[in-house]
């Protein structure tokens, strides 16, 4: 219980105020994105690499994984990612897929 | 065996015992794994949708801006609110305001409730009056159909699961029972649920904006 | 900065009947309870496959009592060709999920886990129930699948679109059968979810005093890896679980593509693919195989040590071999699919890597070899079964690098080959494990030895009856012969093949047979068998150090301290020859 209110301490409400702030802001950006017209595959980067930094801030200021020990950042998330990494292989097939297809 | 002799030499401090490596209690450690597996299930199924979508030539773009965009970012912003109280409930609840707690819990209670609403009633247009199903649609690609309920019905499963376990916990904390780290745990999932939505609501939606 | 883990266990015995053997959270009961469940499949399950090897010899037979179980099914007595296959889907899913998976894993590692660390219970002692109580209500569901209009599924154990999605059209069990199939899978998925969340947990917070990672039993290491195979490949199958419920109960088209014809009629679906479930299923699939076999392996360690009375050769390596196993478990999915129109390049891809998993595997079982090397053996019957693990993982193993490469997979993909191999290695060698594990830990369990004289016959009988059932087959795969085929005397290619398949069929029989000696040593030992002292095998990990059963909470109230690895045999100069983990000094005479 100890670890818990040292690690409050350290965050204040303050900063997940700004942390909600800086996510909010992100999504309108992602909204006024969705309304450009940029070739899909830029549009698909950006909007994911905005999710990503988003995912990572609730992650880290949420979901308190900053001021976790970082064993357990080691321990949890590269599997994670590995994982969702390995499913993209299926992609290939999906292409072919798509070539295969009467138009 | 000489090694197997000098192994055996190493003091037993090595280990204390009795203590996470991790510095946390055993159900935090068990709701992260949980939260792992979960986001695998989440990320397969985005990724089977996106196979889908990438086989599809014409896959259909029928979001308007009024009302599906504009429903599904004010669900964004009322879910991402209700992490931010969720986290205020734990803050308190790590300084020992349990009434305070109380009242952030039942506040992203609230949050989550508006989010189910409001999604339901996205779901009423898109069915009543667009015409879409799990398996047919207007624009002759019934698989936009599936995804997209597919996709969006498991998120608000774990949505409606999400407000009754902070619903338990807000009574547990109410009565003066559960510990901090009991509301800090059911934080964990609850965010996890607002980070799902982080990746389904440009992926399904956004994407899929009429120009 | 530490917050001390609270001692979950600290709880008195339960009174009541209920609370004590049924709903229980004694992960003692829980593991017994888990294992008897697969005890009960096993059979189950082998009572199919004997009654498939039947079908294939007397294709026309007609048997009066097949017809009173299955009366559509078996009308006449004459089995349709639907109901054989029904009975591979149920014989598959049965043996994998709740055999294969249960047993070594959810069983024993339930009951030995906390014992070997050195901790009071589980994690979460509610939760280990609940996913007892899980896994059990998905095996209930999974067996009323007989029972239902239409019967059993027909789609196999990988349940492949479009036959499993598309519903009744394509099949009499393909209806309600096959939807119960799913909700059972879907059920043992969270069943176990919740084991490997309670299994990782508790290896990491629960070790005794002085219990370091690389002080366990190798026995623990593999459940740990396994249980996070577990956290990880469940999560995927669950995703595609749930996308073929839909396919079948909403209408949707995920894994069903446009203009399918099932029975003459055109079905109205349109974008799906079929591929997609074959990469979700064996992305979950592959590592499942790994699942089965890594407790075995783990098992097989410490008992070929236990009884050549010598160090494990190279602890350290073979604790890398394990995790280097469960990591490329997740990289080979793909040599499933080399004939099912996966990308080419892919499929080399996956075949490099596959061939890479050969290399774990041989550290592994040359660190047995080395382990036997110039030891003075006991062969008891525990220690022959890891003996008759190792003879089987190499011969399945072996047989695996042919199907690895896509070229000769082409070819053999869809024969009994694939049959002979996937039963070796998964089947055979991960049951040898399961028993090895029984005759090795039943004195701990129920406080009885089991009779060495009946474990010894069972064991020489089901060694060769196995290599007889399943070496056959390689080479009528080789010929040609294809698999799931209910009846061969239809081709006239295969005539020829019938008394080799006449020979397996008997084989099939005696082994079975074989198996009703075991059950019998099972159940009298658990009556009459001599009364188990404390450490029977001279073994050095913590679950010896306690009485046979051991008592509510495992250490009497006092955990143990831990001072050294876990294979410490024949040490030089020391009073016993072996030293258990939790003596402090060592005894030594000069």
């Amino acid at each position: 219980m100890q670890a818990h209110s040292e690690q409050a301490i350290a965050v204040t409400a303050k900063t997940f105020v700004w942390v909600w702030v800086a996510l909010l802001a992100m999504t309108v950006v992602e909204v006024l994105l969705a309304y450009f017209h940029v070739p899909l595959l830029l549009m698909l980067t950006a909007l994911m690499g905005l999710s990503v930094i988003k995912g990572a801030l609730i992650i880290a200021y949420f979901m308190h994984l900053k001021f976790e020990r970082f064993s357990l950042f080691l321990t949890l998330f590269p599997m994670l990612i590995f994982c969702i990494l390995l499913l993209f292989i299926f992609m290939p097939d999906s292409f072919r897929l798509m070539e295969l297809r009467p138009r | 065996m000489a090694e197997a002799r000098s192994e055996t030499l190493v003091p037993a401090s090595a280990w204390g015992g009795g203590a996470s490596p991790f510095a946390m209690n055993s159900k935090k450690l068990g709701m992260w794994l949980f939260i792992i597996s979960d986001a695998l299930t989440f990320s397969a199924l985005l990724v089977a949708y996106t196979y889908l979508r990438l086989a599809t030539p014409n896959w259909p773009t029928p979001f308007h801006f009024s009302p599906s965009i504009l429903f599904a970012s004010l669900m964004t912003f009322v879910l991402l609110s209700s992490s931010l109280t969720m986290v205020m409930g734990v803050h308190a609840m790590n300084h020992g305001h349990r009434r305070r707690a109380v009242g952030w819990i039942l506040a992203t209670m609230a949050g989550g409730a508006a989010f189910v609403i409001l999604h339901a009633t996205e779901w009423r247009h898109l069915i009543v009056d667009e015409g879409v199903t799990p398996f047919s649609n207007p624009w002759n690609e019934p698989l936009f159909g599936a995804t997209f309920f597919a996709l969006t019905g498991l998120h608000m499963t774990h949505v409606i699961v999400g407000v009754l376990y902070l619903g338990v916990i807000a009574i547990g904390v109410g009565r003066g029972k559960f510990k901090p780290e009991d509301v800090e745990v059911s934080g964990l999932y609850w965010h996890f649920v607002d980070l799902v939505w982080m990746f389904i609501f440009p992926l399904v939606y956004l994407m899929s904006v009429h120009i | 900065m530490s917050s001390p883990v609270t001692h979950h266990a600290v709880h008195a015995a339960p009174k009541g009947f209920l609370r004590r053997y049924i709903f229980s959270t004694d992960h003692k009961v829980i593991g017994k309870q888990y294992y008897l469940l697969a005890l009960f499949s096993v059979f189950v399950g082998m009572l199919l496959s004997v009654l498939m090897r039947y079908h294939m010899i007397y294709p026309d037979a007609k048997v009066s009592w097949f017809e009173k179980l299955w009366p559509t099914g078996a009308a006449g007595g004459i089995m349709t060709p639907e109901l054989y296959l029904s009975l591979m889907t149920m014989h598959g899913t049965i043996m994998v999920f709740f055999v294969l998976t249960t047993a070594p894993q959810s069983g024993f590692g339930n009951y030995f886990l906390p014992l070997q660390i050195g901790a009071e219970d589980m994690a979460f002692p509610v939760i280990n129930m609940l996913s007892f109580w899980t896994t059990f209500a998905a095996l209930v569901v999974l067996l009323a699948a007989f029972f239902v209009p239409g019967g059993a599924p027909l789609s196999g154990w990988t349940a492949y679109p479009p036959l499993s999605a598309v519903g009744e059209i394509a099949g009499p069990g393909q209806g309600t059968g096959q939807t119960l199939w799913i909700l059972s899978i879907a059920l043992f998925c969270a069943a176990s979810l919740m084991g490997a969340i309670n299994f990782i947990a508790t290896t990491i917070d629960l070790r005794a005093k002085g219990m370091t990672l690389m002080r366990m039993p190798l026995t623990c290491w593999a459940w740990f890896v396994t249980a996070i195979l577990s956290l990880l490949g469940f999560a995927v199958l669950l995703a595609a679980g749930i996308l073929l419920l839909l396919d079948r109960t909403a209408g949707t088209s995920f894994f069903l593509p446009a203009g399918l014809v099932v029975n003459d009629q055109i079905l109205n679906h349109k974008g799906g693919s079929p591929l997609l479930w074959q990469h979700l299923f064996w992305f979950f699939g592959h590592p499942e195989v790994y699942i089965a076999i890594l407790p075995g392996m783990g098992l097989t360690s410490t008992v070929l040590s236990v009884f050549a009375r010598k160090p494990i050769f190279g602890y350290r390596a073979m604790v890398y071999a394990i995790l280097a196993i469960g990591f490329l478990g997740f990289l080979v999915w793909g040599h499933h699919m080399f004939v099912s129109g996966m990308n080419p390049y892919t499929g080399i891809a996956f075949s490099v890597l596959t061939m890479a998993i050969g290399v774990p595997s041989a550290i592994k079982t040359f660190n047995w070899i080395g382990t036997l090397w110039g030891a003075r053996i006991r062969f008891t019957t525990p220690m022959l079964f890891a003996l008759g693990f190792v003879s089987l993982f190499v011969t399945g193993g072996i047989s695996g690098i042919f199907l690895g490469q896509p070229a000769l997979d082409l070819y053999l993909h869809d024969t009994y080959f694939v049959v002979g191999h996937f039963h070796m290695i998964m089947g055979v060698a991960a049951i040898f494990g399961i028993f090895a594990g029984t005759y090795y830990w039943f004195p701990k369990m129920y406080g009885r030895m089991m009779n060495e004289t009946l474990g010894k016959i069972h064991f020489y009988l089901t060694f060769i009856g196995v290599y007889a059932i399943f070496t056959p087959m390689h080479f009528v795969g080789v010929a040609g012969n294809p698999r799931r085929y209910p009846n061969f005397k239809e081709f006239e290619f295969l005539g020829e093949l019938l008394p080799v398949h006449t020979f397996m069929t008997h084989a099939a029989f005696f082994t079975a047979a074989a198996q009703l000696i075991f059950l019998f040593n099972f159940f009298w030992s658990m009556k009459k068998g001599a009364k188990a002292p404390v450490n029977p095998w001279e073994a050095t990990t913590l679950e010896w150090t306690v009485p046979s059963p051991p008592p509510h909470d495992n250490f009497g109230g006092r955990l143990p301290e831990v001072y050294r690895g876990a294979y410490e045999y024949s040490v030089p100069g020391a009073e016993k020859d072996y030293l258990m983990q939790n003596e402090p000094a060592v005894a030594v005479k000069e």
